[in-house]
C-alpha cells in the first residue's frame, strides 16, 4: 500500500488532497492543528498528527516523529495561512507566523524527511505555492513573500532531489472556494467564480504524479500566470484595484 | 555635485559591518547621518566610526528578530530620529548545503535573519519612512530566482523579492519600495557560507563597486534593478552618483 503524508488535512485544499488519496487506496498520515477525535473534521487517515506548524520547535518535534515511521511515496506540504490587511496595520506578531507556517514547516519537513531517507525512491513531493507567485498580492504582502519563497525553494531542490529519486513539483492554485478563502476575499468578491477545491485537487495530484514541476490548475490561472510574466507592471496594478483598494477589514 | 545630493540624509543601514554594507557606510560616512547595525561591532567599521560623530552603531542580531527590530527602535530613538530618509536593509545570512539534508536550525536562522527580520523591520519603519517621504531599499540575490547549492537563501531572497514586489503596490505614493539584486560580490559572504567559488571569484564584483550600483540605484529611486557583471563592466560604478 503506498503511504502519503498530508499536512493541513482536515479543510479546504488538504480535505480534498486526503478524500482523492483516500478513495484511491493509499494509506495516509495527517498532520493538522485541530486535536484528533473528529472523524468529520480529520478524515481517513491512518496515522494522525496534532502540530501547530507555525511553531518552529513542533515542526521539529514532528519531524522526529516522522523519522521513527516509514517512508513516504508522497509527500504534500499543503498547510499554510493567509494575513490579508494594510501592512502598516498588520499584527506584527503575523510575519513569523506566517514565515514558520508558510515556508519553514514545508522547507523542514522536506530536507529533514529526504536527509533521514524517509521519501522512497520514486516518490513525489509537492509544495503549495500561489498564483501569486507569477505578479505580487497587494494587500497581503507577508503572505506573497512566502509563497514566492516555497516557489523558489522547490524550483531549488528540484535537480539534487531528483539525484535520489524524487520528484518535486510545486502547485500555484488560484483562489479556490474554500472557507479560508472566504475570509480573506473582498467584498464583492463572487465565491462561484473560484475553482472548487475538490477540482483543484484532483487537477493538482494528477500532474504532481505525472512529474509536472509547475502545476497552474485552471485555464483562468494559467493565463493570469502569462499575463503576470508578460506585463508584470500591468498585472501588479490590476491585482491592487482588485484587492488593496477594495480592502475593508484586516485579517489574520 | 547635485543640489539633490548635497542634503544631508538620515540613513538606517542594517549589516553595515562587513561587506557590502561596510562598503555603503564608507560612501555615506561624510556626508550623511546613519546608523548602523551588526550582530558587532567590527574593527572595520569601529575605524569608519572614529571623529565622524553621525555614524553610530547598534548591536542587532536578525536571529532573534523581535529582539533585533527592538533594539533598532530604540537606537533610532535615542538619536532623537522622528523620520528617516533611507532604510537599507542589508544584513543577510546563508549557508551552502546540500538541501536533501539541511540543519533544521541553520534553516530556520536563514529564514528568520534574511526575511522575518527583513519584514519586521519595514513594519516597525513605517512611521518614520512616511514622515521623511523616505524610501526602503532591500537588497535581495540575483539567487532570487533559485539556486540548488544555496536552496534556502534563495527562498529568503525570493521572498524578499516578492514582499517588495506587492509593498511597492500598496506604499506607491507615499514611500519609494526598491529591491536590488546583487550578483556575486568578492566579499566574504562565499567562504562564511562554506561555498568554494573556485576561480569564478576572481570575477566577482568587488565590493566598493557593488556598493556604488546600490547608492546609484538608491539615489535614482529605481524600483527593481539586477546588480550584475554587466552593469559592472558597463562602467557605471565608475560613472554614477549616489546620494
Amino acid at each position: 500500500m503506498k503511504r502519503a503524508l498530508i499536512t493541513g488535512a482536515s479543510m479546504g485544499l488538504g480535505k480534498a488532497f486526503a478524500e482523492i488519496l483516500s478513495r484511491d487506496g493509499w494509506e495516509l498520515v495527517t498532520v493538522d492543528r485541530q486535536p484528533d477525535g473528529d472523524d468529520s473534521v480529520h478524515g481517513p487517515a491512518a496515522v494522525r498528527f496534532q502540530c501547530d506548524l507555525s511553531v518552529p520547535d513542533e515542526v521539529a518535534k514532528l519531524l522526529e516523529a516522522l523519522k521513527q515511521g516509514e517512508g513516504f511515496d508522497l509527500a504534500i506540504l499543503n498547510a499554510g495561512a493567509s494575513a490579508t490587511g494594510r501592512f502598516e496595520t498588520i499584527d506584527p506578531a503575523v510575519i513569523p507566523r506566517l514565515v514558520h507556517l508558510n515556508a519553514f514547516a514545508p522547507m523542514a519537513l522536506a530536507t529533514g524527511l529526504a536527509g533521514a531517507g524517509r521519501l522512497n525512491a520514486g516518490s513525489n513531493l509537492l509544495f503549495i505555492s500561489s498564483l501569486s507567485h507569477f505578479t505580487g498580492y497587494p494587500g497581503a504582502s507577508v503572505y506573497a513573500a512566502t509563497k514566492d519563497a516555497v516557489a523558489i525553494y522547490a524550483k531549488s531542490i528540484r535537480k539534487p532531489f531528483a539525484a535520489k529519486g524524487i520528484s518535486v513539483s510545486c502547485a500555484f492554485p488560484g483562489p479556490l472556494r474554500t472557507a479560508h478563502a472566504e475570509r480573506h476575499a473582498p467584498k464583492g468578491a463572487k465565491a462561484e467564480k473560484r475553482m472548487t477545491p475538490e477540482e483543484a485537487a484532483e487537477k493538482i495530484l494528477t500532474a504532481a504524479l505525472a512529474g509536472r514541476k509547475t502545476i497552474i490548475p485552471g485555464f483562468g490561472p494559467k493565463l493570469f500566470s502569462l499575463a503576470g510574466r508578460a506585463f508584470p507592471a500591468v498585472t501588479v496594478r490590476a491585482m491592487r484595484r482588485l484587492i488593496y483598494d477594495r480592502l475593508d477589514r484586516d485579517v489574520w | 555635485m547635485t543640489a539633490l545630493a548635497a542634503k544631508r540624509r538620515r540613513i538606517l543601514l542594517t549589516g553595515g559591518t562587513s561587506g557590502i554594507g561596510l562598503e555603503l557606510a564608507r560612501r555615506w560616512a561624510d556626508r550623511h547621518d546613519i546608523v548602523i547595525t551588526g550582530r558587532s561591532l567590527s574593527g572595520d567599521l569601529a575605524a569608519l566610526m572614529r571623529n565622524r560623530p553621525g555614524v553610530t552603531h547598534v548591536v542587532a542580531d536578525q536571529a532573534k528578530p523581535e529582539k533585533a527590530a527592538a533594539q533598532i527602535m530604540a537606537a533610532l530613538a535615542g538619536r532623537g530620529w522622528e523620520s528617516l530618509d533611507h532604510a537599507v536593509l542589508n544584513a543577510a545570512t546563508g549557508y551552502a548545503a546540500d538541501p536533501a539534508s539541511e540543519e533544521t536550525a541553520r534553516l530556520l536562522e536563514t529564514l528568520d535573519t534574511n526575511l522575518t527580520a527583513t519584514m519586521l523591520f519595514a513594519h516597525h519603519l513605517f512611521p518614520l519612512l512616511e514622515a521623511g517621504r523616505g524610501s526602503l531599499t532591500l537588497i535581495g540575490s540575483t539567487a532570487h530566482r533559485g539556486a540548488p547549492a544555496f536552496a534556502s537563501y534563495a527562498a529568503t531572497k525570493a521572498g524578499i523579492n516578492g514582499f517588495a514586489r506587492s509593498l511597492r503596490e500598496e506604499w506607491r505614493g507615499r514611500i519609494i519600495v526598491q529591491v536590488l539584486h546583487p550578483g556575486p560580490t568578492r566579499t566574504t559572504m562565499h567562504k562564511k557560507a562554506g561555498l568554494d567559488t573556485g576561480r569564478a571569484g576572481a570575477f566577482f564584483t568587488p565590493p566598493a563597486a557593488m556598493a556604488a550600483m546600490i547608492d546609484h540605484a538608491i539615489a535614482r529611486r529605481v524600483g527593481g534593478r539586477k546588480l550584475s557583471f554587466l552593469r559592472y563592466w558597463s562602467g557605471e560604478s565608475l560613472l554614477a552618483r549616489g546620494l
